[in-house]
């Protein structure tokens, strides 16, 4: 055998097939994706994605380091003319990297730290609810709230992120929105673990975290993250009656709409807005945090070269935010770039993950361009510090 | 070549911050913190378990403590250990490291044949960090401790690790059997595998030694065999950050710094 | 009850420090547990003795007189030119089987731990470990040893009434360095051991000291962010005089001012330092999960409103690049004077 020759894994591809529901054979190798990837912005080789597709089908094996590049931002599958779901792919050669422990190093621990702390932080499951400090938040009940605040395990230990779910609170208290929260029960959702592959492991903690919805009796949430809230609606299996799963900017949009939500303080900034993946493309709500934008005084909007569809990921997705990666290939520094470009004086999303990502490249420019949350904006609009 | 049988000792411990020390009775309560296994121990399971990949073998896990351990205990044959030793008595309860190190080395010899025990660095509650000495002690066995590489020559019948020494390392060998005890965070414990998992539920993976068993003596075992006995707890200060602001003048705030410096190193 | 092989009426209230030296110098833990012996010593009216083996190490006998040791015990043999667990815990048992002191402290260093530990179990006794404070009852002779658990959180005293020694190892840093004092005498006990080269099991392939970055037992941390610039001079300067290492957060490792082995956090290494000093860091959560399990930490920024300080129990607002080669220059003049 000579040295280039590679062995073709029957066994491989069949596992593939039905990992990925059989998406990975409708590829017909025309390289979109590898073209549409972002990697190829700040990578000289980018990610060749239409090459793992093409050694998928083949069934050779993938333990290369870019199988971990994924961010699994999906703007691949949005180019894709055959409708090929590219991030399951990634997700499910991932799986089979597990099985073989061949994995990047500190996902293992993301993933105990998920099984004894039940979040991906390591952060002690006693101090979840530490944030709401004093705000004397209701645990939920079925039979007086009118919905779930789901916190997710960023906003409840990252210091920075907590302030978006402060300024949530905020919000909804001003509204008159009767909801409740779990405290520290609050079970993560998973996210975390099925966006690195490790789909048994999500299923387990998909299970019990539906478990406790069911009996808790919630069947209307909002999630501060994008992430919570993808999964949520897309891959969880069993869901308790009348699950309606919403992000946060989607049920805020639904309160300025039915003029529940007044912003009675005017502003005067020019913002762009991020869209972040897991809202945005892979679940088409591009327009809930446009109209909330919009129902500011004062605010203008903005829009980058690349926004709705074509959106450009932060870097943090499928895993990344447990991963290093240089300071040259970060995305949110193109991110950044692109939002100073706009003139605009403030970058605002809706997701942690995103503010997480561009405050830490914005942080690094020489002119200042504050990251906020929409939450966070939109306190200021009430009149009310966040 | 034969292959190694290996044996893990893995501790249950609560998780350090939901453990308080009551006010009024100045007891320990422990009775509602999560279990989880004791990090370092981790850090030992990963080590035999890399050996395994190697050298094929098996990989056995020792633990003292109650029956309702088991279930954090299965959590290592998701990993991919073969087998769980539990050494459950009352007569165990309240062991000293005099006492834990006797009752894990009379389990060592009633496995027979083992060829070497691997021990996390500490326990997290603990923290004695002298387990894996006694236990070689007990055994009359040689030992490598604070490893964090590892290797087993079964054809010569020797281990040789690289140990941790102030500023540096030094590699030393051992014949077989010893006790070696891992350096914690030396690697990274590998997620369980779900195949693996769904099989560790299995009953005949687990087997539960009493002291009738073990044929340990009553005199050296749990609160009878320990020679030391705690006269006081208490909570060490809040965990909290105090956030006190140093101010004043320059000077003053030198001072004020240096005083905290001194407080808590020098 | 199982019962010591030394018996609480044949111990002698006598206090010994097992001394570890290197390159014909004691180690500072050594001094800090004379130190601390000595005080205990003076208390109970016992003698303090220090417990010396190697090769050839009875010259060390007089710094162990002028830090306030009444005797040296010798232990001199081909076999302990380097130190092994088997030819240590060898020599060192048929010492104490010899002069049966009633109290047999260690410096939790590893070889101490090692020793200790190992030599415990062979005498059937107790051992206190990584204690943080000693003191000994009065009217019973007992030893009381604080030690601390559960990550910090728990402080226990322990005690063995019935075992003789009454063994610790003692943690470092926790007891100050006594003054020396040049020209004080003791009485020099030279001891033969029975060592055989067939007793030594452990061979010592090869040993490399310095050039390991390794800052997860570092006992003193100072940190640097954006904030620091490219110059990381001061910082290493105040690491060095803390017998501490220099950590960083990711932007001065992304911009190669630093080690990339130097980063702190999720993506680097996490800390447990005594003290961690921060100096010019915002406070990501990134970066300060690396350190939430140091004892105490300090924050020094600019910005009044840096997040680190959150994290912080002791925070300056103040520039760095003044703050710390003033703190720096302090130091330095407050060891000197200790010093003269």
């Amino acid at each position: 055998m000579s040295d280039d020759a590679v062995l073709l894994n029957d066994e491989l591809w069949e596992r593939l097939l039905e990992l990925t529901g059989g998406d990975v054979a409708l590829c017909y190798q025309c390289g979109e994706c590898t073209a549409a990837c972002p990697w190829g912005m700040v990578r000289e080789k980018g990610l060749p994605v239409r090459l793992v597709l093409r050694q998928a089908q083949l069934g050779i094996e993938n333990t290369g380091a870019e199988l971990w590049l994924c961010t699994t931002c999906g703007l691949c599958q949005a180019t894709c003319p055959r409708g090929v779901d590219i991030p399951a792919v990634f997700r499910a050669l991932r799986q089979l990297a597990w099985e073989q422990n061949r994995v990047e190093k500190g996902l293992p621990s993301m993933l105990w730290s998920l099984y004894w702390n039940s979040n991906p932080w390591s952060q002690p499951p006693s101090t979840r609810s530490a944030w709401a400090g004093n705000l004397n938040l209701e645990t939920f009940d079925p039979a007086r709230h009118e919905v779930l605040l789901y916190v997710g395990c960023t906003s409840s230990y990252n210091r920075r992120a907590q302030k978006i779910a402060r300024a949530l609170v905020t919000l909804l208290q001003k509204a008159g929105v009767s909801f409740g929260y779990l405290g520290d029960d609050e079970p993560c959702c998973g996210e975390s673990a099925l966006s690195i592959g490790n789909q048994p492991y999500f299923e387990e903690i998909a299970a019990h975290t539906s478990q406790v919805f069911i009996e808790k009796g919630i069947t209307r949430l909002m999630t501060i993250s994008p992430h919570c809230y993808d999964v949520f609606k897309n891959h969880y299996q069993e869901v308790p009656p009348g699950w309606q799963p919403l992000h946060y900017t989607q049920y805020l949009a639904e309160l300025v709409d039915q003029d529940r939500l007044v912003f009675p303080h005017p502003l005067d900034f020019q913002v762009t807005y991020q869209d972040p993946c897991y809202l945005g493309r892979l679940n088409e709500e591009y327009e809930a945090p446009r109209r909330i934008l919009k129902a500011l005084p004062g605010i203008e909007l903005v829009e980058m070269t690349d926004n709705r569809q074509a959106g450009l990921c932060c870097g943090g997705g499928g895993g990344r935010m447990w991963l290093e990666t240089p300071a040259s290939e970060r995305f949110a520094e193109l991110r950044v770039a692109q939002a100073l470009n706009t003139g605009a004086d403030h970058l605002v999303t809706a997701c942690p993950f995103c503010l997480s990502c561009l405050e830490d490249s914005a942080s690094a420019l020489s002119r200042a361009l504050p990251v906020l949350d929409i939450a966070e904006l939109a306190v200021q609009a009430i009149g009310e510090r966040s | 070549m034969t292959e190694p049988r290996i044996v893990v000792c893995v501790k249950v411990v609560p998780k350090p911050e939901e453990v308080r020390v009551d006010p009024q009775t100045r007891l320990l309560e422990r009775a509602n913190a999560r279990a989880e296994i004791n990090p370092p121990d981790m850090n030992a399971l990963e080590m035999a378990l890399t050996l395994k990949d190697r050298l094929s073998g098996t990989v056995e896990i020792l633990s003292m403590g109650p029956p309702y351990f088991e279930p954090v205990l299965r959590v290592g044959l998701g990993m991919g250990a073969d087998h769980i030793h539990l050494l459950s008595d009352r007569a165990f309860g309240g062991a000293d490291t005099l006492a834990t190190t006797y009752t894990l080395a009379h389990g060592i010899e009633r496995l027979r044949s083992v060829d070497i025990v691997l021990c996390g660095e500490e326990s997290s509650d603990g923290a004695t960090g002298q387990v894996p000495q006694g236990l070689a002690e007990w055994l009359n066995w040689p030992q490598l401790t604070l490893v964090t590489e590892l290797e087993i020559d079964m054809e010569r019948h020797v281990a040789r690790g690289q140990r941790s020494i102030k500023g540096g390392y030094e590699i030393l060998e051992v014949p077989l059997p010893c006790v070696v005890s891992v350096k914690t965070a030396s690697n990274e414990p590998r997620f369980m595998d779900f195949r693996l998992k769904a099989q560790a539920a299995s009953p005949g993976r687990m087997k539960v030694w009493d002291a009738a068993a073990l044929k340990t003596d009553v005199n050296h075992t749990g609160l009878a065999g320990s020679p030391t006995r705690v006269s006081g707890l208490a909570s060490a200060a809040s965990r909290e950050r105090k956030r006190e602001r140093l101010t004043g003048t320059s000077e003053e705030i030198i001072k004020a710094l240096i005083e905290v410096i001194r407080n808590s190193v020098m | 009850m199982v019962d010591s092989l030394i018996h609480p009426h044949e111990a002698k209230p006598e206090i010994w420090v097992y001394l570890e030296h290197e390159g014909g110098n004691l180690q500072t833990v050594s001094l800090e547990i004379l130190g601390k012996g000595r005080q205990l010593a003076d208390e109970m009216g016992w003698p303090l003795c220090g417990l010396l083996l190697g090769e050839h190490v009875v010259h060390l006998a007089a710094q162990v007189f002028e830090h306030g040791a009444d005797r040296a015990w010798v232990v001199e043999h081909p076999l302990l030119g380097s130190f092994t667990i088997d030819a240590y815990a060898a020599a060192t048992f048929q010492t104490v089987m010899k002069g049966k002191p009633s109290v047999l402290l260690f410096g939790a260093t590893p070889d101490g731990r090692d020793l200790a530990a190992r030599l415990a179990v062979r005498l059937r006794t107790g051992l206190n470990a990584d204690c943080t404070d000693l003191r000994i009852k009065r009217e019973s002779g007992v030893l009381v040893s604080e030690v601390s658990g559960f990550g910090g959180g728990v402080l226990a005293l322990i005690e063995m009434p019935d075992h003789r020694p009454q063994m610790a190892t003692v943690r470092p840093g926790v007891f100050p360095v006594p003054g020396s004092m040049p020209g004080s005498q003791g009485e020099t006990i030279s001891v033969r051991v029975d060592l055989s080269p067939q007793m030594i099991k452990t061979r010592i392939i090869e040993r490399h000291t310095s050039s390991t970055i390794d800052l997860t037992r570092v006992p003193v941390l100072v940190a640097g962010g954006r904030g620091v610039g490219p110059d990381f001079t001061d910082l290493e300067q105040l690491a060095h005089l803390l017998g501490g290492d220099v950590g960083a957060t990711r932007p001065p490792v992304d911009a190669g001012y630093i080690e990339r082995e130097r980063q702190v956090g999720q993506t680097g290494v996490g800390c447990s330092p005594e003290l961690a000093i921060c100096c010019g860091i915002s406070g990501a959560f990134h970066f300060v999960v690396g350190i939430e399990k140091a004892e105490t930490v300090i924050a020094i920024n600019s910005d009044p409103e840096a997040p680190i300080f959150d994290y912080a129990d002791y925070c300056v607002v103040g520039d760095i690049h003044k703050v710390l080669p003033d703190l720096v220059q302090a130091l330095q003049a407050a060891r000197e004077l200790t010093h003269d």
